[in-house]
């Protein structure tokens, strides 16, 4: 009994873990780009989730939705890199940090006056009714998180390899300023990596409301966690940001069981303030030399 | 210079906004952003809703004039600083009537002692834990204006416990959400399990966050312990994610739990999980008289919608400015401190949506906080989810209100 | 100058009497509550400018410090039976320790890690006081009621005056700190902690202490904090807080006291602003009117782009729209501070005080206060007598970068007095030497000896202390401080002040003693006249000479510049080589690394050319130059690894 208890909690963190993963890998995208993310990211994936149910109750189909909603995430990214980013990048300033959380606050006051204050369930077509496998139970819902998650990073990540575009956010990624003399253009690259990260928002938003319900505070408590997974992994560590998610999950639920449910978070947070006092660029980043 | 500026900025903010001569000044506070915006908003256009209908009917009479009703409303947020800020605002306004509305116990807490410092008279409304009355009696306040129009946690606690136990249940489970709300609720739970002769034992009492979405954790200890029953104290769409929880993992135990199950954010995001559970009520959003089926109507008219964020919030903003407006014609003044005292001895029947109120509050009596609560284990019945829809757990319950409006 | 300093302390004074007239004259106790709360925000916002302006980091912690504050006022009233004044003290002191122990981790961090560090203590803080309920009371929150003070009960207005006078204490205090060292050590840890711990300034124990000031400034804000609302919760110090002070930094302006009184103003009175239609619209209007006139003004005279001139217009045009089509302003609240925050930080990016400031100085010709005279060159960078021997040995020194050998194995001796040059091709190494001498890199292996005694490994800052001094060739300038200020900032033994005599305001004396030394430095460097300007205003060669200038401030035993001609135009070269001479009159001695062989062949006494890591010539510049290898070398042999800069 007790074995099972461990490995069921340990699944349902892993798979809220997973969930995590996907909205750090949204961070990565611009940060491998431009140095820089997006502080409402967490609205971002709010205001796609509101959007696409919007399309639902328009009466469009679960997978036609899909589509609109991902390019919904897409334009929102690229007015965040507009209106938010670009200008800071010039003047290579900071400034992004509090225009992308003005962003947030925007969007999360837009959301609450547009939508409404409540939250809403997200209807799904694919069933909530958990099954067993070996006395544990998993919901193809949370499965489909699962395989959406891996998907959706193994397609972006397909495509900065296998095509030509991609290859030039690589080698933005990589030098800005040797990239520009090839002539590849960093302002177009950037608001490729800004595009493609408010669609993986939009994608966040749509794989998780059918569990998580939608209302202007349901990415609030995701995205520090997100943020946590981002940045422990490393900023630019590609799929590590799923395993540290999967571990941070796990650990919560462990936690959660074992010292009181008001503590869930704390060994969490510890130790992440220690995996940053000790690798300042997460546990998969890259260490950098300082250079002169 | 710059300083000047605002100092000047500053003093004319003090200056109470202008206002119609004449008019009864009515504060609503409460949440209307954040996490508790649903009881807030509701309880709001529910008094809103009232102030409409007395103000199309000519307005308040008050010794002999008819005066109308105006309402200034403050956000409070949720957040108790504001509160803090807005009482004292409220307690600055000379000519004031009268505040209505709050949520959040901490809000209540750090507010509402500078009304009570002005004598200023406030009725409590939808919802706020014990604490927002027991620091006056605790405190041993002789005189108060402030008055409660809520059920408080210690009936509902009361009514949760015996439902419980009326099904025969001996082992239970407590999950309550980190915030004053949940906390007190839960130490009411408790005390409520001994003072019914403890024929239940808690298995697990486990805390969930707001925000949190996945309460594997929490369900998996209380089933562990083996609970037959899960008790639950909490606000927003968590509790819809312990349902959703339990139905992930077959646990199909009844959930018991405070009247916050019956808002829309539970309902519509448990679905089908939410069917059954169970939760005390002081209004059913179901039209079993004509005065009720012309308040829900009315609601969905004036606000555009099909169904009542928060019934129970709507209802008592609603009942509790015509309970405020009797006293003012009573007290035949726009006096705050008159209203109180006919707050403290309505001699006419109030009849509103929840019930008629017959005399709902007497003069303050610190060892006895009822004194200035008008709801009593009667005025509340148990409801369940059916369906998407509360509705009356016991056919009796619904039998006894449609008789006594007919009364 | 009497202008000057009328003007500033006058506002200063009369914006003080104002505030605290106010309660005579006005009796509302919501006015009253406004006016507490503001003075809390001004010391909690003045404590987050440290990090936040000074420091240049994102601190997301600072709601917690005044949560920690609270709570540690709270129960020294509630537990402690403590009055105010030991409360108050109790709550900074707390504010001081937990900030220097998030200091220590937070230290190597940066950017958006730093803000997360911060993040995750504040989200811990929380947890802790919701969860330790037999201290805290939990989430059912924690009731206190003010305690007498002097044997007379606190009435609001008492409380009121208590706060005005602290708030008026910290900026006293804080003034004087930031313009002295410490608020220089602040800046330059922001722009170059490389060249802060070049320059022998730690940037370990200015982090750290920069990031413990302001926490305890936190923590004494948290407990007026809890003295005015007599009731604590946990929830209320959370990341929405947060984001608000934040917020009221940026609004108000960084880097500058009036800018967080202004942010705190803002903060405490916007939402009251809301929630009057009129006035409402008639702030959505007059922000309208300045961002087109401000606009239209940058555009005209082309000093703003385009988006910074349009933007503030857009989103106060939305603004000004909204209002006539939303029925309730009071459920836009967010959007509405949101769409303002926006115009002020695209348009005016120096916070409104900013902007205000510049403008009123001009109006009122306020001149920046005179400088005293320079001292003497002699005074301050004294002649060496020429005594003989080796000043520092390097003895087969090796440094590899995984597989790159960088440098492998080079052995070199300078003589004092001398300037030795460093030459060869691109990526051969010299760097990488001059890099592990001055302790950016720890050498692999081998040994380097200052007058026979090794220097610190792997430490900039202790190599520093030990008397070597560098410039860098990308330069490393503290850019957001006057030329002047650089090179005080590196000045060596120069402020012996302790820090609780600086926040008294003592240390004028020495800053006016360093001013006039630095002054003297910078006419060596050409740049008296332009002591002032901020570094990245100045021209690149005058950056060139600057950084020069603040090496000297060293008083080095061993003076390294690496390529100082790189990029110069000929006639700046002129100058670099007329300066370089002064300095080795002054019998410093120094490492020149450099391409150009014109100027190595007029300075250098001893040149070493290394290629590949390893040294392949040395000798006088004429003998070297006759090299067959460092011929060859320069000529195209391309070396066949690629090493890093």
């Amino acid at each position: 009994m007790n074995s099972i208890i461990i490995v069921q909690m340990a699944v349902s963190g892993a798979l809220m873990g997973l969930v995590y993963a996907l909205i750090a890998y949204g961070f990565q995208l611009t940060y491998a780009t431009s140095k820089s993310i997006n502080f409402g990211q967490g609205e971002l994936v709010m205001l796609s989730a509101f959007f696409s149910l919007t399309l639902l109750d328009a009466g469009l189909p679960y997978w036609l939705m899909v589509p609109g909603g991902l390019l919904f995430g897409a334009m929102m990214g690229l007015v965040v890199e507009r209106a938010c980013v670009r200008l800071s990048l010039e003047q290579k300033s900071e400034g992004w940090i509090l225009l992308t959380i003005i962003f947030g606050l925007l969007s999360f006051s837009a959301a609450e006056n547009i939508w409404g204050r409540d939250d809403r369930p997200f209807p799904s077509p694919i069933s909530a009714d958990a099954f067993n496998v070996f006395g544990i139970s998993i919901t193809p819902l949370e499965l489909s998180v699962a395989i959406g998650v891996f998907a959706v990073m193994g397609l972006i990540e397909l495509f900065k390899h296998k095509t030509l575009l991609g290859k030039a956010f690589e080698a933005v990624s990589a030098d800005r300023d040797a990239a520009e003399l090839m002539g590849i253009s960093a302002t177009r690259t950037i608001m490729l990596s800004f595009g493609l990260s408010g669609m993986v928002a939009a994608m966040a938003g749509i794989l998780i409301s059918p569990i998580t319900t939608v209302g202007p505070t349901m990415a609030s408590a995701l995205i520090l966690k997100a943020f946590s997974v981002a940045v422990v992994a490393g900023l630019d560590s590609g799929f590590g940001v799923v395993l540290i998610g999967i571990a941070l999950g796990a650990l919560e639920s462990l936690t959660s069981f074992y010292l009181g449910s008001g503590w869930r978070e704390a060994p969490g947070l510890i130790l992440l303030i220690m995996a940053l006092a000790l690798r300042p660029n997460g546990v998969f980043g890259k260490a950098n030399i300082r250079k002169v | 210079m710059k300083k000047t500026l605002i100092a000047s900025l500053l003093l004319g903010m003090f200056a109470v906004p202008a206002m119609a001569a004449d008019a009864i000044k009515i504060a609503i506070t409460g949440p209307f952003s954040g996490g508790s915006a649903p009881m807030g908003t509701s309880m709001r256009d529910g008094a809103k809703l009232a102030v409409a209908e007395i103000n199309a009917a000519g307005g308040i009479n008050v010794a002999g004039k008819k005066k109308m009703i105006e309402i200034i409303e403050r956000d409070d947020e949720g957040k108790n600083e504001r509160g803090a800020l807005i009482g004292q605002e409220l307690a600055s306004m000379s000519d004031l009537s009268g505040v209505i509305g709050s949520v959040n116990t901490g809000v209540v807490v750090a507010g509402d002692k500078h009304l009570q410092e002005k004598g200023i008279t406030k009725i409590i409304t939808p919802a706020a834990g014990s604490a927002s009355m027991n620091q006056w009696s605790k405190a041993g306040v002789k005189d108060l204006s402030i008055f409660r129009f809520a059920a408080d946690d210690a009936i509902q606690s009361a009514m949760v416990v015996e439902d419980a136990i009326s099904h025969k249940f001996t082992k239970a489970a407590i999950l309550y959400d980190s915030t004053n709300y949940g906390v007190s609720g839960h130490d009411d739970l408790v005390d409520q399990i001994k003072k019914q002769g403890n024929k239940l034992a808690v298995v697990a009492s486990e805390k969930f966050n707001i925000g949190d979405k996945d309460m594997t954790a929490q369900l998996l200890s209380a089933k562990a312990g083996g609970a037959q029953v899960i008790l639950i104290w909490g606000i927003g769409p968590e509790m819809a994610a312990v349902s959703n929880g339990m139905a992930k993992l077959g646990m199909k135990m009844p959930l018991i739990g405070g009247w916050t199950l019956s808002m829309s954010n539970y309902i519509d995001n448990a679905g089908k999980n939410g069917n059954g559970t169970l939760m005390p009520q002081t209004f059913i959003e179901e039209a079993t008289t004509p005065h009720v089926k012309s308040f829900i109507e009315g609601y969905h008219k004036a606000y555009n919608v099909t169904r009542i964020p928060s019934p129970v919030s709507a209802a008592q903003g609603y009942d509790a400015i015509y309970i405020f407006a009797a006293a003012v014609k009573q007290a035949g003044s726009d006096d705050t401190h008159k209203i109180k005292l006919a707050l403290e001895d309505l001699r006419e029947p109030v009849k509103g949506v929840i019930s008629t109120w017959k005399h709902p509050f007497s003069k303050w009596d610190p060892a006895n906080e009822l004194t200035h609560e008008a709801f009593r284990r009667a005025d509340v019945v148990m409801g369940k989810i059916q369906d998407g829809h509360v509705v009356f757990a016991e056919q009796a319950d619904r039998q006894r209100l449609i008789k006594s409006d007919s009364k | 100058m009497l202008k000057r300093l009328l003007l500033l302390r006058g506002t200063e004074l009369v914006a003080l009497v104002l505030l605290a007239s106010i309660p005579l004259v006005v009796n509302n106790s919501y006015a009253l509550g406004l006016l507490t709360l503001l003075t809390i925000y001004g010391i909690l916002l003045i404590g987050l400018d440290v990090t936040v302006g000074y420091l240049g980091q994102v601190n997301l912690a600072q709601a917690a410090f005044l949560g920690l504050g609270a709570y540690a006022a709270g129960l020294s009233v509630t537990v402690l039976g403590f009055g105010i004044p030991a409360a108050l003290g109790v709550s900074m002191l707390i504010g001081l320790v937990m900030g220097a122990l998030l200091a220590f981790p937070a230290l190597r961090l940066e950017g958006p890690q730093f803000a997360l560090a911060t993040l995750s203590f504040s989200a811990l803080c929380t947890t802790v006081l919701n969860e330790w309920e037999s201290l805290t009371g939990g989430a059912q929150g924690l009731s206190l009621s003010r305690p007498a003070m002097l044997g007379h009960a606190m009435k609001a207005s008492g409380f009121y005056w208590l706060c005005l006078v602290l708030l008026a204490l910290v900026w006293m205090a804080m003034r004087n700190l930031l313009s002295s060292q410490w608020g220089r050590a602040f800046e330059a840890l922001r722009d170059s902690p490389i060249a802060t711990d070049a320059m022998g300034v730690g940037t370990f124990r200015h982090k750290v202490a920069g990031f413990a000031l302001g926490s305890s400034l936190g923590g004494l804000a948290g407990g007026l904090y809890a003295f005015n609302f007599e009731y604590l919760q946990p929830q209320t110090f959370n990341y929405d807080m947060m984001v608000v002070l934040l917020l009221g930094v940026v609004l108000g302006g960084r880097k500058s006291l009036w800018g967080a009184f202004f942010g705190a103003s803002l903060i405490v009175l916007l939402p009251n602003l809301l929630s009057s239609r009129l006035l409402f619209e008639i702030i959505s209007g007059l922000g309208f009117l300045l961002a087109v006139v401000a606009g239209g003004r940058g555009l005209l005279k082309k000093t703003t782009q385009p988006f910074q001139a349009i933007a503030p217009v857009v989103a106060m045009g939305i603004l000004v729209a909204g209002g006539f089509m939303v029925e309730n302003t009071e459920n836009w609240r967010k959007a509405i501070f949101a769409l303002m925050l926006f115009s002020v930080v695209v348009g005016l990016p120096d916070g409104i005080m900013g902007f205000a400031a510049q403008y009123l100085a001009r109006l009122f010709g306020i001149k920046s206060a005179a400088l005293p005279a320079a001292s003497m060159l002699d005074d301050v960078l004294p002649a060496n007598t020429r005594d003989l021997g080796v000043l520092l040995e390097l003895k087969n020194l090796k440094r590899y970068f995984g597989g790159v050998k960088a440098v492998d194995g080079v052995s070199i001796s300078i003589q004092k007095g001398h300037v030795h040059g460093l030459i060869g091709p691109n990526g051969s190494g010299k760097s990488t030497v001059v890099n592990v001498i001055s302790g950016l890199y720890a050498p692999t292996s081998g040994e380097v000896l200052l007058l026979g005694k090794p220097l610190p490994a792997g430490s900039l800052f202790s190599v520093a202390r030990a008397g070597v001094s560098r410039t860098f060739q990308n330069l490393q300038l503290f850019g957001e401080l006057s030329a002047l200020d650089n090179v005080m900032l590196a000045l060596k033994d120069a402020y012996r002040i302790p820090v609780l005599l600086v926040l008294l305001g003592f240390s004028r004396a020495e800053d006016r003693r360093a001013q006039a030394e630095a002054l003297a430095l910078l006419e060596l460097a050409g740049l008296a006249d332009q002591a002032r300007v901020r570094a990245k205003d100045l021209t690149y060669g005058s950056q060139r000479f600057l950084e020069i200038a603040r090496a000297l401030a060293r008083k080095p035993e061993l003076l390294i510049l690496d390529e100082p001609a790189a990029g110069l135009a000929h006639p700046d070269v002129a100058v670099l080589v007329e300066m370089i001479r002064t300095i080795k009159r002054r019998g410093i001695t120094t490492i020149l690394i450099e391409h150009h062989m014109d100027v190595v062949s007029k300075l250098c006494d001893q040149v070493t050319v290394v290629d590949g890591g390893q040294v392949i010539a040395r000798g006088t510049p004429d003998e070297v130059n006759r090299d067959p290898q460092v011929i060859k070398a320069y000529l195209g042999v391309v070396p066949d690894e690629i090493i890093p800069a």
